[in-house]
C-alpha cells in the first residue's frame, strides 16, 4: 500500500487517512454518478437515431417563416386544451421535458457527422463504358419554399432545463448515498417524459417559472388555462402513450393519396417499409429516416416502397400531418411502416 | 467487513445500472402506424432535354427515354412547355421550380462528344420531392448508339422507381405480314421494341412462322416451310446463317428454347397426333417427352428448366399440362369450359400466360404454374400468341379485329395499359427478347 500511495504522491499522514476501502467506495460513487450521466442520455441509444440529424431542422426553422403564414395551423384547437383541466399540471411538464434529452445535446456531435445522404451512384456495369457515375452534387439547396415550415416555436426552455436538472441530479446524487431507488425514479420520469413524480417536478419548478416569466410569449397560454381550469369529467387522453384510433386513421387518410407505391410493391404486398420520422410541433417532418438502410441497398423492391414511403411524407399535398398538436411528445418520434397489403 | 462494503456498493451500482437500462426499454415502445395502402398512379416525370455539346442528340435522347416510360403506362412524362427551370445549361435542378410543375422526379443529363468521335452520355434522376439523387450514371458509346443507351436509361429509371426491372432494351421478332389472303407474304422481321430500327430477316420467298429468341437474344428459332414442309429452323442474327433442326420425318413445329439456350423444345407431328421432343443443340440429339395418340403442342421451359407447360387434347378438349422436363405423364392446371393453347411460362416463374378460345372470343389471360388465379386481360375477334416482356410484367400478342389486320399490342399485367406496337405493315406472331446486355 505504502508503495500505492507513494506512487500517486500522497503525503504518508494523508495516505493513511484515506483508506483503501474508503477511496474505492468513493470510487464507486463517482462511477455511480458518471454511469448515471450516460444513462442519461442512453434512452437517446435507443430511441430513432434521427434525432441526431437535428442540424438540418434549424435550417428548416429558418426558412419557415415564409410558409408558416400560410399554415395557420388548424389542428391547433384551443378548444380542446380547456376543457382537460385534471391533467393540468402535468400537461406542461411534459413538454418541458421531453425535448431536453433529445434534440439540444446532439446538434453539435452530430452536425460535423450525418451530413447528407446523397448516395453515391452505385458503379454502372452495364455502361458501356468504365465511366464513373458522376459525383452527387449537393442535393440540399435549402430552398426557400421548403415544404416543412417548422415554426421557430419554443423549444429553448427546455434546453436549459435539462442541464440545470441533470447537474442537480447528479449532485444530489454523489452529495447523498447512491439510493438506486430513487435514482432510478427519477431518470424513469425523465425517461418516459411523465410528469407525476414530485422530486423531478420540484426540481424544473423553478427552472420553468423562470424561463416563463423571461419570456412570456403568446403560445404557452394553454398550459395556464389548463393549469387553473376546474377539473373536468373527461379524462384526458395524451395521458395515453398512443393516439386513438381515429386519429390513426386520420393520418392514414391523409397519407395514402400521397403514397404512390411502386409497381413491384404488388408482389410483395407484405413487405413494408419502415420510416422512421422526427417531427416537428407544427406537424412537418423534421426528420425521416428509412428504418432499415441494409435492406434498402440490398432489396430494390423494398428501396421502392421506402422512397414511395418518403415522397408521401414529404409531399406537400400532404404536408403539415395531422396529428392532435396537444400531444407532440406522442408522435414527436414514431414509425410510419409502407405496404401494399390492403390493395390486393 | 471492508469486503462486505465494496462487494455492497458493487451490487447496488449493478442494480442500478440494470434498473436504468430496463427504464429505458420502454422508449422502444414506439408509437407506430402503417399505411396499407396507397393511390397508385402514373408518376409525374419531368425530362428535360439533355445538355452538353449535342443537342440534337440529348434532345432525342430524352425523347425516346420520355416515350419508353409513358408506354409502360406508369409514368406521366410532363410537357416540355412547363418547365420553369432551364436545366440543360447546367445548373443544378431548382427543386422548388420542379414541385411547382407537380413533378416528383426529374432526369437531367448530358451528351458530350469525346475525341475518337464517341459520345458520353451521362443522367441523374432526382427525387423531386426528398430533393436527393436516385440514380445517375455515365455512358461512352457510338453516336450510332444513343438510342439503345436511351433505352438503358430508361431501363434504370423504370427500375429504381418501380422496384421491377425494366424491359426497354430489348428487341421484338415477328411475322411482318403482307399481301392478299391467298397470297400471303410472311417475313420474319426483327426491331427495338419502340418500333425503331425496324429490319426484315427474310425475304418472304418462304413462310415462316412463330419466332423466338434464345436466351442470348443472338439466335431465333421459327418454323418455316422452305423446303416444302414446315420444319423448325435456327437463325443467327449476327452472321443471318440458318439451318434446319434434326432429321425428324415428317413435321416438326412450335419450338422453343430452353432457359440455359442448350436445348430447343418443339413438337412434330405423328400419324394423326403430335408429340413433344428437346433437341440438344450440342449433341445434335432428340429426346421424347410425351407419348400417345393425342395432339401435344406448344411447350414452354419454366425459368428454372424443372418443368414444361404445353397444351393438350389428352382429356377431349384443348387444356393446358405441366410436365417435368424429362417428361411425364403431365398435370392439368386448366380447367374452364374454354379450349386452351399458346402457354408461355412468365421469365418470373410466376405465372403462365395463354390463349382462350371461349364461345367463338379469344382471349389472352394468365394463370398461376398450379392453374389457379387465372385472369382474363384482354379479348377480340382474334387475340393470340402471348409473349412476356423479360420483366415478367407485361405482355405482346397480336391482335385482329373482325375483318381487320393483325397487329402487335402489349398490355401490363394489371390488363389497364393496352396500347399498339407500331410495326410498317400487318405483323402476327411476336416474340420478346431478354434484355439486350
Amino acid at each position: 500500500m505504502s508503495v500505492m500511495t507513494m506512487e500517486h504522491g500522497f503525503a504518508p499522514g494523508r495516505a493513511k487517512s484515506l483508506k483503501m476501502p474508503e477511496g474505492i467506495a468513493l470510487s464507486a460513487t463517482l462511477h455511480v454518478g458518471i454511469l448515471a450521466a450516460d444513462l442519461l442520455g442512453l434512452p437517446n441509444l435507443f430511441r430513432a437515431p434521427p434525432l441526431e440529424e437535428t442540424p438540418i431542422a434549424v435550417q428548416l426553422v429558418t426558412i419557415a417563416p415564409e410558409t408558416k403564414a400560410t399554415q395557420t395551423n388548424p389542428y391547433r384547437p384551443m378548444p380542446d386544451a380547456k376543457p382537460e383541466p385534471p391533467v393540468a399540471p402535468p400537461s406542461p411538464k411534459p413538454q418541458a421535458k421531453p425535448e431536453p434529452p433529445t434534440p439540444v445535446p446532439e446538434p453539435p456531435a452530430s452536425a460535423a457527422s450525418p451530413p447528407e445522404p446523397a448516395p453515391p451512384p452505385p458503379p454502372k456495369p452495364e455502361a458501356a463504358t468504365p465511366a464513373p457515375p458522376p459525383p452527387p452534387p449537393p442535393p440540399k439547396p435549402v430552398q426557400a419554399e421548403a415544404p416543412p415550415p417548422p415554426p421557430a416555436e419554443k423549444p429553448r426552455p427546455e434546453q436549459k432545463v435539462d442541464p440545470a436538472a441533470f447537474d442537480k441530479l447528479v449532485k444530489n446524487l454523489q452529495q447523498k448515498k447512491p439510493d438506486p431507488a430513487a435514482f432510478d425514479k427519477l431518470v424513469k420520469n425523465l425517461e418516459e417524459k411523465k410528469p407525476e413524480p414530485a422530486a423531478f417536478d420540484s426540481l424544473l419548478k423553478n427552472l420553468t417559472r423562470q424561463q416563463t416569466a423571461e419570456a412570456p410569449d403568446a403560445p404557452p397560454q394553454p398550459h395556464r388555462v389548463a393549469a387553473t381550469a376546474p377539473p373536468s369529467s373527461q379524462p384526458k387522453a395524451p395521458l395515453g402513450s398512443q393516439l386513438t384510433a381515429s386519429e390513426i386513421d386520420l393520418l392514414r387518410q391523409q397519407l395514402i393519396p400521397c403514397f404512390n407505391p411502386p409497381f413491384g410493391a404488388k408482389e410483395k404486398p407484405d413487405l413494408t417499409a419502415d420510416i422512421r420520422v422526427v417531427m416537428n410541433r407544427d406537424g412537418t417532418v423534421q426528420q425521416a429516416r428509412i428504418a432499415d438502410q441494409a435492406q434498402y441497398g440490398g432489396d430494390q423492391i423494398y428501396r421502392a416502397i421506402a422512397d414511395a414511403g418518403m415522397r408521401a411524407l414529404r409531399n406537400p399535398r400532404c404536408s403539415p400531418l395531422r396529428l392532435p398538436p396537444d400531444r407532440f411528445e406522442v408522435w414527436q418520434t414514431f414509425t410510419l411502416g409502407f405496404n401494399t397489403r390492403d390493395m390486393q | 467487513m471492508r469486503g462486505d462494503r465494496l462487494v455492497w456498493a458493487a451490487v447496488r451500482a449493478t442494480a442500478a445500472v440494470v434498473l436504468l437500462v430496463i427504464a429505458a426499454l420502454p422508449a422502444l415502445a414506439d408509437l407506430r402506424i402503417d399505411i396499407t395502402r396507397g393511390k397508385p398512379e402514373p408518376m409525374p416525370i419531368a425530362i428535360p432535354p439533355f445538355g452538353g455539346g449535342e443537342a440534337q442528340v440529348g434532345s432525342d435522347i430524352a425523347q425516346v427515354i420520355s416515350n419508353d416510360l409513358q408506354s409502360s403506362g406508369l409514368f406521366r412524362p410532363i410537357d416540355a412547355r412547363a418547365f420553369i427551370q432551364n436545366v440543360s445549361a447546367g445548373e443544378g435542378p431548382r427543386f422548388a421550380d420542379w414541385r411547382q410543375i407537380n413533378a416528383q422526379a426529374l432526369v437531367t443529363g448530358s451528351v458530350q462528344p469525346q475525341g475518337d468521335g464517341r459520345l458520353r452520355v451521362e443522367f441523374r434522376l432526382w427525387d423531386v420531392i426528398a430533393e436527393q439523387q436516385l440514380a445517375g450514371f455515365a455512358y461512352t458509346t457510338t453516336r450510332a448508339n444513343w438510342r439503345r443507351i436511351a433505352h438503358i436509361i430508361a431501363d434504370e429509371i423504370y427500375k429504381r422507381i418501380t422496384g421491377e426491372d425494366g424491359y426497354f432494351d430489348t428487341r421484338i421478332v415477328y411475322i411482318a405480314e403482307a399481301g392478299p389472303a391467298q397470297k400471303r407474304i410472311k417475313r420474319l422481321a426483327m426491331m427495338d421494341q419502340d418500333g425503331a430500327n425496324h429490319r426484315y430477316l427474310s425475304d418472304g420467298q418462304s413462310l415462316v412462322l412463330t419466332p423466338r429468341f434464345s436466351p442470348s437474344a443472338q439466335e431465333i428459332t421459327y418454323l418455316s416451310y422452305a423446303q416444302g414442309t414446315p420444319r423448325v429452323y435456327l437463325f443467327n442474327i449476327d452472321t443471318g446463317q440458318q439451318e434446319s433442326i434434326g432429321d425428324f420425318p415428317g413435321m416438326t413445329f412450335a419450338p422453343r428454347f430452353s432457359p440455359d439456350g442448350n436445348r430447343l423444345v418443339l413438337s412434330r407431328s405423328e400419324s394423326g397426333s403430335s408429340n413433344i421432343f428437346t433437341f440438344d443443340l450440342r449433341t445434335r440429339k432428340p429426346s421424347r417427352l410425351t407419348d400417345g395418340n393425342s395432339i401435344n403442342t406448344t411447350p414452354s421451359f419454366s425459368p428454372d428448366g424443372s418443368k414444361i407447360v404445353f397444351n393438350s387434347d389428352r382429356g377431349g378438349s384443348q387444356q393446358l399440362y405441366v410436365m417435368g422436363a424429362d417428361g411425364g405423364e403431365g398435370k392439368r392446371i386448366s380447367f374452364s369450359s374454354g379450349k386452351y393453347g399458346t402457354p408461355v411460362w412468365s421469365p418470373r416463374g410466376d405465372l403462365i400466360a395463354f390463349t382462350k378460345i371461349e364461345g367463338g372470343t379469344f382471349y389472352i389471360g394468365v394463370m398461376r404454374p398450379d392453374g389457379s388465379g387465372e385472369r382474363l386481360l384482354t379479348q377480340d375477334f382474334l387475340v393470340e400468341g402471348p409473349t412476356w416482356a423479360p420483366n415478367g410484367r407485361v405482355l405482346m400478342y397480336f391482335r385482329e379485329g373482325r375483318g381487320g389486320a393483325p397487329r402487335l399490342f402489349s398490355i401490363d399485367l394489371t390488363g389497364s395499359n393496352q396500347h399498339e406496337v407500331k410495326t410498317p405493315g400487318d405483323a402476327s406472331d411476336p416474340a420478346w427478347s431478354p434484355l439486350l446486355r
